[in-house]
């Protein structure tokens, strides 16, 4: 029971994280692939201030929340001159050198991870009621991106991803749509590491690695890009996926570089056969098409 | 005389390719300009400069006296620059009628708090632009299109579509690059129309064409481009007596 509540947790927060990394990769079509790190930041900075500085948990999250909204300039601002491939490895170059001040810091606990983080509740049913808040705030991640991106503002960011130069031509302001995304975004990654943080009460730095992008962007994909749903379908089968393998009894060795070629295969395989993913409708894709089979109409596009 | 805009000693190079040499020229209010000129003579990037898509290396922009040259794009086309595309550049996952929209001047969704917080004034704004986009496609002849994906319709439709977005900001200056381009039959007629009532409107437009019976029938006043350099000034019929700049035209030597 407690092993299914625990995976359930874990599904919750990787619905957090897909819908805010779809929020930014998917509908803005801004290409960073540092959300892990935001995700880090929000759970070492709120596990810190509540081990050394007592603050109440509650607010220690919310706190760590914050901090990973305002750390979102180091790659927002970055994204208002590079773009597409260039912000990929602008944002890479960001996660790596964070990660890196995390691995080597005494105080965070170095490469050996933070441990003795404070939970947020403690009693006899403390998984269950963590799992009912948790599926609460994924509940309203899914809803406040659903709502940024529907009406006078989604219609905005649509057209930024599309064609910036021409949407930045009738004088609408990308910057300005940019920084929003980066700084939402990051603020609900930067909130399920600090609930990841007092959940399980210890953290290491190899959790918020490349791996973790490439899970999340695998997500993403599966589910479909730029879709409500499509993070959430796809945060709940490759949480529970890597479970169910668990019980072939492999070995270490063998497991985690299957995962990894698991999900490669299904990147690619979505990419190229549905960019749309599970849930999306004919058209989509979102801001992975140009990375996907569409992109061979935005080439034809372009070439006129 | 009221120059709407004014370009002064501009000058803009890729590499070794000269894009602006020394390019002095002016738009007056309600004037329409046509800009002709080769392939590859400069006309595009004279239009990239002037809407800030490539800053120049040197020289000044001005629009209705303000120095613009540094501005970034949207500021400029907020102060009253606009333009079409030579390729359209529709928001391709857009229908038409939204691609008009982004393009109001008091855009409803420019803000997030915005929209929280004002909603009633936004509605507002929305309402307004909605029935604005709806009289200019009334006015390019695509008004049963509205609903449609923009990019789903034909290219001359792409570019009748591209001169109403442009037309929703109501700027002072008009860039339009090739507005003919797939355009045929009746919607010919339908853009001159519209282009000059723009101009009458007090508008400085700017129209680059290789179509040059358009060109004939609808500008004041015709600039020849090659190389960068404006080459001359004059009537269409002035610039095509000139044999030297027709064979440039048409693929002869430098002069
Ligand atoms: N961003 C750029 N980088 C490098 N070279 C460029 C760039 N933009 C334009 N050029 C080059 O500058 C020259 C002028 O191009 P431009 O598009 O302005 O010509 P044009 O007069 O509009 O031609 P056309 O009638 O074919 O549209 C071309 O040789 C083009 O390849
Ligand atoms: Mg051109």
């Amino acid at each position: 029971m407690e092993y299914i509540l625990t995976v359930m947790v874990l599904i919750g927060i990787n619905v957090i994280l897909a819908t805010s990394f779809n929020l930014i990769l998917g509908y803005g079509g801004l290409m960073s692939v540092a959300h892990p790190i935001f995700y880090a930041i929000g759970a070492y900075c709120s596990g810190l201030l509540a081990i050394h500085l007592q603050i109440p948990v509650p607010l220690s999250i919310l706190m760590g929340a914050g901090i990973a909204m305002v750390l979102s300039f180091g790659v927002s601002l970055p994204s208002l001159r590079v773009s597409g491939d260039y912000l990929v490895i602008a944002s890479i170059g960001f996660q790596l050198g964070i990660l890196h001040v995390i691995n080597n810091l005494e105080f965070t606990g170095a490469a050996g991870g933070l441990t003795n983080i404070p939970v947020l509740n403690e009693g006899p049913s403390r998984s269950l009621v963590f799992v009912l808040l948790i599926a609460v705030v994924a509940a309203c991640a899914v809803m406040l991106v659903g709502w940024i991106v529907e009406g006078d503002y989604g219609r905005a960011i649509t057209a930024m991803r599309n064609d910036e130069e021409a949407f930045s031509a009738l004088g609408r302001n990308a910057m300005n749509i940019k920084i929003v995304l980066f700084a939402i975004g990051s603020g609900m990654a930067g909130l399920a590491g600090a609930l990841y943080a007092h959940y399980f009460a210890y953290v290491t730095p190899e959790q918020f690695g490349i791996f973790t992008s490439a899970a999340l962007l695998t997500m993403v994909v599966v589910g479909g890009a730029a879709t409500t749903w499509g993070p959430l379908v796809g945060a709940v089968l490759l949480t529970t996926l890597p479970q169910a393998i668990t019980f072939l009894g492999l070995p270490v060795s063998i497991m985690a570089p299957l995962q990894g070629v698991i999900y490669t295969t299904l990147v690619i395989f979505f990419l190229f056969a549905r960019p749309q993913g599970l849930t999306g409708g004919t058209r989509g894709g979102g801001g992975l098409e140009a990375w996907s089979a569409s992109a061979a109409f935005r080439a034809r596009r372009d070439a006129e | 005389m009221s120059a709407i805009v004014r370009i002064e000693d501009l000058h803009k190079s890729f590499g070794g390719i000269v894009v602006a040499d020394d390019v002095n020229l002016s738009f007056e209010a309600g004037e329409i300009v046509g800009l002709i000129g080769p392939n590859g003579a400069g006309k595009t990037s004279l239009f990239n400069l002037i809407s800030g898509v490539i800053p120049p290396d040197a020289g000044s922009i001005t629009l209705e006296g303000h120095r613009v040259d540094q501005l970034p794009m949207h500021h400029r086309a907020r102060i009253g620059l606009a333009r079409t595309w030579q390729n359209t550049r529709m928001f391709h996952s857009m229908s038409v009628i939204d691609n008009l929209l982004i393009a109001t001047r008091r855009y409803p969704g420019e803000s997030l708090a915005r929209i929280l917080f004002r909603r009633r004034s936004v509605d507002a704004f929305r309402q307004q632009a909605t029935e604005k986009a709806m009289v200019l496609l009334e006015r390019v002849g695509l008004a049963d299109k509205m609903h449609e994906m923009a990019i789903e319709l034909s290219y001359g439709q792409q570019k009748r579509i591209g001169l109403a977005r442009a037309l929703m900001s109501d700027a002072a200056c008009l860039l339009l690059d090739e507005p003919m381009a797939g355009v045929e039959g009746q919607a010919y007629e339908t853009i001159i129309r519209v282009i000059r009532e723009e101009a009458q409107a007090g508008r400085a437009v700017c129209v680059v064409e290789h179509n040059i019976s358009f060109i004939r029938d609808i500008s004041d006043r015709t600039v020849f481009m090659f190389n960068g350099c404006v080459l001359a000034s004059g009537s269409v019929d002035e610039l095509t007596r000139d044999s030297q700049l027709t064979d440039l035209y048409f693929g002869g030597e430098h002069p």
